[in-house]
């Protein structure tokens, strides 16, 4: 373009400027400090209604009292200073939405932070909104295919379900979020992934393993990361929630990772602390349940008349120590549908994922499993159970009856089935078929260790030839007679190549 | 209860001086000040004496604008202004405080309570910026 070119259009664009003359309601900084500015004015501001400062940060107004508002920053507070003009937008704070967002990193605000362009975004949401009512839901039923195998299997989470994922530090609790975004692909799923005072380090390790599984395409990472200010990592979460509507409102199911919660509710104690909120239990302040609860109740399921579409939730709590009595855990185990519960000692004793079976429970996700896993499941689980009470006393004494020792048996080739590498999501069809195997007694003889490779020998055989079988269960989710007698026949055919 | 606030302080004085006789208004300002000395509260004084100012103008009708600008204004466009103002806020008596500020660079400003019209050469530079600036990032 050359410079003539430019001064024209400049000189265009000019012309068409028109200055709108309007009355703006402006108020007065009386302190800054640790993200909090003190304003005075702005009478007639709302409740978390957006403020602009003359640098061009943005922030929200939290608290109103008689003549001072408590507005939290987001981004740099170092430049506002005593006396600077705060003006009041009228709006209450949201972010631009697009269906371009997808394979982006954004910040808390919605502003892109990977350095690929500005997002060219049409509409703007609300980061708060009242849940849907009643009338619009529709209870779960239809799966949400984590590719997990003790997930699908035992905990099984249904589209529309909010279940959480809690244990220690370093027990896999991120890796079977991501598992579960990486077997999203082709599911017509859309994934975001809201992580919330993690290290940059880490997000971007999960960045460019979901790049490299191809995940990025149906996924948006919202990112408020440990060096950004404590209203960032608020508000992410509601952030990630939004967009996540956007696409609902388009009739797509949705699934959402926040990572984690416990790092949100610290991050709402230290502002309401620095507004002078009284505290509470943990000094965490009064409304951190519903903190919570309004986040976590946009996850829904909704009917075909308000248009379909689902929000599937994920929240992430790290525990101390195993303590899921602490009050933010409980907290948030009462809010969601469920918990998968991950375990150190599990994780040491090489069982990952690291899934305590005893106490994961969903309390909605067993209406949407699919017919021919419920057959498989309910026997698996029962055996399970039946192992653990069953290991205890196995220490103590060696002489054990033949229907005791096969249980022993049984139960440890179930644990085995149930490890899986991480990055490594199994079909719905293949854990089937793998499970089918174990519950109806074909591992019994197979050695413990060599249980991996059975398995794996085992589905890539059965892909050959039990074509009737697989196809029965993608579009009947059941099998037959025909499928379970070709099933059957398979599984020993395999098993005498086996050695 | 809450804590007593600088506006209810306001707010007394105001309705203690309120129908009083000429010689208890001359008896008001050493007693609001002892009031004020016994209560440890005049370093708060300053603030209280704007509130009370707030206060007294609201309750006889008088609303004060504050006008920034470059130069002088004439005597035509201060009645202008007052009009219009009038006519926005319903009939007030409208009080003008004038004072100048170079950086404006032309126009003027207004400021009446927490709200302001700013008709400044420098706003305008401003929006126009931003104007061109939103059109051509992408």
């Amino acid at each position: 373009m050359s410079t003539n070119h430019i001064v024209e259009n400049l000189k265009k664009e000019i012309e068409n400027f028109s200055a709108q003359i309007k009355v703006e309601k402006v108020g007065k900084v009386l302190e800054v400090f640790d993200g909090i500015a003190k304003i005075s004015g702005l009478s007639d501001i709302k409740s978390s209604e957006m403020v602009t400062f003359p640098n061009g940060e943005t922030g929200v107004a939290l608290n109103l009292e008689e003549d001072v508002v408590g507005v939290i920053i987001f981004g740099d507070f170092s430049k506002i200073k005593e006396g600077d003009e705060v003006k009041a937008t009228g709006k209450i704070l949201e972010i631009p939405v697009a269906d371009s967002i997808l394979g982006r990193v954004v910040n808390a605000i919605g502003v892109p932070v990977d350095g690929k362009g500005a997002l060219k975004a049409t509409k703007t949401y609300p980061i708060e909104k009242v849940a849907p009512g009643v009338v619009t839901r529709l209870s779960v039923s239809e799966p949400v295919a984590t590719g997990i195998k003790v997930i699908d299997a035992i905990i099984p989470v249904g589209r529309g379900q909010r279940e959480l994922i809690i244990g220690d530090r370093q027990t896999g609790k991120t890796a079977l979020a991501i598992d579960a975004i990486l077997n999203q692909k082709g599911q017509n799923m859309i994934c975001v992934y809201v992580s919330i005072g993690q290290k940059d380090s880490k997000l971007r390790k999960i960045e460019a393993r979901l790049e490299e599984g191809g995940a990025m395409a149906y996924t948006v990472i919202v990112s408020a990361g440990a060096s950004e200010a404590a209203s960032l990592a608020y508000i992410a979460p509601y952030t990630g929630v939004s967009i996540a509507e956007y696409f609902m409102d388009q009739g797509k199911d949705v699934l959402i990772i926040y990572d984690d919660l416990s790092k949100h509710a610290v991050a709402y104690r230290e502002i309401s602390l620095l507004l002078r909120r009284p505290p509470g239990r943990e000094a965490y302040p009064g409304d951190v349940f519903y903190l919570h609860s309004r986040l976590l109740e946009r996850a829904c399921r909704r009917n075909e008349k308000y248009g379909g579409g689902s929000i599937t939730a994920f929240p992430i709590i790290e525990t101390q120590a195993g303590d899921i009595s602490a009050y933010i855990p409980t907290n948030v185990i009462s809010i969601t549908d469920g918990q998968i519960f991950l375990e150190t000692d599990l994780f040491y004793k090489g069982i990952r994922p690291a899934v305590n079976v005893g106490s994961s429970v969903s309390r909605v996700g067993s209406s949407a499993q699919i017919k021919a896993m419920k057959k498989v499941a309910g026997t698996l689980k029962l055996d399970l159970a039946q192992f653990r009470e069953l290991e205890a006393f196995s220490q103590f004494g060696s002489d054990l009856d033949d229907a005791t020792k096969k249980q022993l048996e049984r139960g440890k080739r179930a644990v085995e089935v149930l490890k899986q590498l991480q990055y490594a999501p199994v079909k719905t069809e293949h854990q089937v078929v793998t499970l089918y195997a174990l519950v109806k007694g074909y591992m019994d003889d197979v050695a413990i260790e060599k249980i991996k490779e059975f398995e794996q020998g085992l589905t890539e055989y059965s892909d050959h030839n039990a074509k009737m079988f697989y196809k029965q269960i993608t579009e009947k989710k059941m099998w037959d007679d025909k499928g379970e007698e070709e099933l059957n026949k398979v599984i020993k055919e395999f098993k005498n190549t086996f050695k | 209860m809450s804590a007593i606030s600088n506006n209810n302080i306001a707010h007394a004085i105001y309705l203690a001086s309120k129908d009083k006789s000429h010689t208890e208004h001359a008896l008001l300002p050493r007693k609001v000040v002892e009031f004020l000395a016994r209560r440890r509260l005049l370093s708060k004084a300053p603030d209280i004496l704007s509130r009370l100012n707030k206060i007294i103008n609201e309750e006889e009708g008088k609303l004060v604008a504050k006008v920034f600008s470059k130069e002088v204004l004439n005597e035509n466009t201060k009645r202008e202004i007052i009009n219009s103002l009038s006519k926005r806020y319903g009939g007030k008596n409208i009080i003008l405080e004038e004072s100048l500020n170079d950086k404006l660079v032309g126009g003027f400003k207004i400021e009446i309570g927490d709200e302001v019209i700013d008709l400044t050469i420098k706003n305008r530079i401003k929006k126009l910026q931003e104007y061109l600036t939103r059109n051509y990032e992408h």
